[in-house]
């Protein structure tokens, strides 16, 4: 499984691409070629060790909010940054026309992989409700908004065009 | 000097003052009593005391500066003493009396040292007298434009026009020229007249690139002291010490005998008991000048600590019960380099604003030579109502070159995340010329400090690990949460990732 991210850092935007084979993990940072990566959870889950190339890396971290705001400190050098999975970041630039939308779309041509939601079921903003497979990259659509699933039009194994309604949301008043 | 013995301790303050109080008194086998105001129930000095007790609001002034309800708190504990920490009332001659009023050990000077000190101009003159070098100036205060263009002219200049209740960098003008005396006198006197109450001006030589150094000094208030050596205090922001260190980089062993036997000669005249601090300027020509006395333990006590290892708290104690100086001059001696790095809640990159929040996650240096004074823990809220100051981290090594390398390896160990903090700030700071050879004044920060230099180019390898670091962490977190959702996990969850780490990691937004 391969998913691509769009990161902001410091004003300067990069992607990466982390792709995963049973238990070997890879990354590709811009455009340089992949690294295999060997991470690992630390410090009572506030820090990833990364170990690059044999190179050891301490990473910090802690999330900032729930729209990808991540605080980051390598050897003192704290440096803030947003992540989000290419899609969510597609998304978030839409925002402006389809701002607190009950209904998920797709922003590219894709299969659907995986619904993780039914009719009748509550979710919260932001929660993953649906895996979208584009350029065997998986992306994950989450819900703008919080509320009660009320129609999921698709099925596993569809085919998805730009604007199509996948997962469509009651918004709960206040939410 | 009579004994006076005590067995609980009430500490007047808050914050990593308060924590090393109680750390010291429980060493000694001395219960300790914690005030607290309302936001600092879960404050570390509470948690570590023996006892506690509430004091009010959160504003300082209806807490940690209110006289009654302290004494108040120190009689329902039955403490037998109170030490008041630095900053709120350490330096409030009526407090110390109220204390003393009240039947309780004051663990700092006499209310009389306290208000010497606390005008500029009475200790001036009586610096003067006892032989101590202070910055050509008045002895008076001047009143009117044409005596402060007088007493320039004598002086030279360029001079400075300063408040004789005046202190923190408030109430002071620097004057050029003849011309601009009158407008600045009365911008001072306005100034000091609104901060202090007290519109009295006095007039001294303005000493152009001055560092700042300081003498310790311990008093067995019937005139006789010692000195614990120097510190140099000369990286400051707003008027504010952000780096400390001992020995001073720019003192020959001439010098610091001279910059030395003055502060004895300053504690002896004045009969001061307890811990004190004279604070000198010291100009380009190695000439030094009487500054001011802080009648209190001093936030960079640690430095002299680490150099001469002595406990100044322990001594403190000493001098309080009555057993008079636990040291004698003789067998004090610096040994090492030893640097103090303030780490203050505060936004370097927006001119050091103050910062505030949760303390999301904090991991602290350890090892050879290190030590950490400190008033947070993880989790802990940062309150809005005080000082930024969260702890001091401070380096011991063999020396000077040797501290600075361990000083980076330490600051570079240290994570915390939350408020903004200025340990890139320290990082920066170390990292230049003018701090590594020692040549650095007060004027460093001004000169030489741009916040775009907080943020230095990454390595490529750095930033392809931040970045590889940042999108894991980002699947994990969309991961987490379809499992808080009770769902199994799918195959990207078969891997390597301890999912109680990622819960914990990931919950904490």
């Amino acid at each position: 499984m391969r998913k691509r991210y769009i990161l902001n850092s410091e004003g300067e935007q990069h992607h990466a691409v982390i792709a995963r084979n049973g238990e070997q993990v890879s990354v590709e940072i811009d455009d340089a070629a992949a690294l295999a990566v060997d991470a690992a959870v630390v410090l009572g889950g506030r820090a990833l060790s990364l170990r690059l190339d044999g190179r050891m890396h301490l990473v910090h971290l802690t999330g900032t909010d729930n729209k990808g705001g991540v605080a980051a400190t390598l050897r003192g050098r704290p440096v803030a940054m947003s992540v989000l999975d290419e899609l969510h970041a597609l998304a978030k630039e839409s925002l402006g026309t389809a701002a607190g939308s009950g209904t998920v779309t797709s922003d590219i041509p894709g299969l659907i992989v995986e619904i993780k939601v039914r009719p009748g079921q509550k979710v919260h903003q932001g929660e993953p409700v649906i895996v979208v497979e584009a350029m065997k990259m998986q992306n994950e659509l989450s819900a703008a908004v919080r509320g009660t699933v009320s129609e999921v039009p698709v099925a596993t194994g569809q085919t998805v065009n730009p604007g199509d309604p996948l997962v469509i949301i009651e918004p709960e008043p206040g939410g | 000097m009579s004994k006076r013995s005590f067995d609980k301790v009430l500490v007047a303050n808050r914050g990593e003052i308060a924590v090393r109080i109680i750390q010291g008194l429980r060493e000694q086998g001395i219960a300790s009593v914690a005030v607290y105001s309302e936001v600092d129930r879960t404050a570390l000095h509470v948690l570590l005391a023996d006892e506690a007790h509430p004091i009010g609001p959160a504003p300082a002034v209806e807490s940690y500066l209110h006289v009654e309800r302290i004494l108040a708190a120190a009689r329902a504990s039955g403490a037998g003493a109170v030490h008041p920490g630095y900053g709120f009332l350490a330096e409030n001659a009526a407090f110390a009396r109220a204390v003393e009023q009240a039947g309780l050990v004051f663990i700092g000077p006499s209310p009389e040292s306290i208000e010497l000190m606390g005008d500029k101009l009475a200790a001036r003159r009586r610096m003067l007298e006892s032989g101590v070098p202070v910055i050509p100036g008045t002895t008076a205060a001047v009143r009117d434009a044409e005596a402060a263009r007088r007493a320039a002219a004598e002086i030279g200049y360029p001079v400075l026009l300063k408040a004789a209740a005046g202190g923190g960098g408030k109430g002071m003008r620097i004057v050029h020229a003849e011309g601009e005396v009158a407008g600045a006198l009365r911008e001072t006197m306005g100034e000091a007249r609104s901060a202090f109450g007290d519109d009295a001006i006095f007039v001294e030589r303005y000493v152009e690139q001055p560092k700042h150094v300081e003498v310790q000094v311990l008093g067995d208030g019937t005139g006789r002291a010692v000195h614990v050596f120097e510190r140099e205090c000369s990286v400051q922001r707003r008027h504010q010490k952000v780096i400390e260190e001992s020995p001073s980089p720019s003192l020959t062993p001439e010098l610091r005998e001279q910059i030395c036997a003055a502060a004895v000669r300053t504690a002896e005249a004045i009969a001061y008991r307890g811990a004190g601090t004279v604070e000198f300027i010291l100009a380009p020509d190695r000439s030094f000048f009487f500054l001011e006395m802080n009648t209190r333990l001093q936030v960079e006590h640690p430095v002299t600590e680490l150099v001469t290892g002595t406990d100044l708290v322990a001594a403190q104690l000493a001098v309080a019960r009555g057993r008079g100086l636990p040291f004698r001059q003789e067998d004090l001696h610096q040994r090492g380099w030893a640097l103090e790095f303030r780490i203050y809640a505060e936004d370097p990159s927006r001119n050091f604003a103050p910062s505030i929040g949760r303390i999301a996650a904090m991991v602290a240096p350890a090892g050879p030579g290190v030590r950490l004074d400190s008033g947070i823990y993880e989790g802990f809220d940062v309150p809005i109502h005080y000082d930024p100051l969260l702890a001091k981290l401070c380096v011991w090594a063999e020396d000077r070159p040797r501290a600075l390398a361990r000083a980076r390896r330490v600051l570079e160990e240290f994570t915390l995340h939350g408020p903004g903090h200025n340990v890139p700030f320290h990082l920066w700071a170390l990292a230049q010329p003018a701090f590594r050879d020692g040549s650095y004044t007060t004027g460093f920060v001004a000169e030489h400090f741009r916040p775009e230099a907080l943020r230095p180019p990454l390595a490529d390898a750095d930033r392809a690990a931040l970045l590889a670091a940042a999108a894991l962490f980002e699947q994990s977190r969309r991961q987490e949460a379809g499992l808080q959702r009770g769902r199994t996990a799918d195959a990207a969850q078969a891997s390597s990732w301890r999912l109680a780490g990622l819960r914990d990691m990931t919950g904490r937004r």
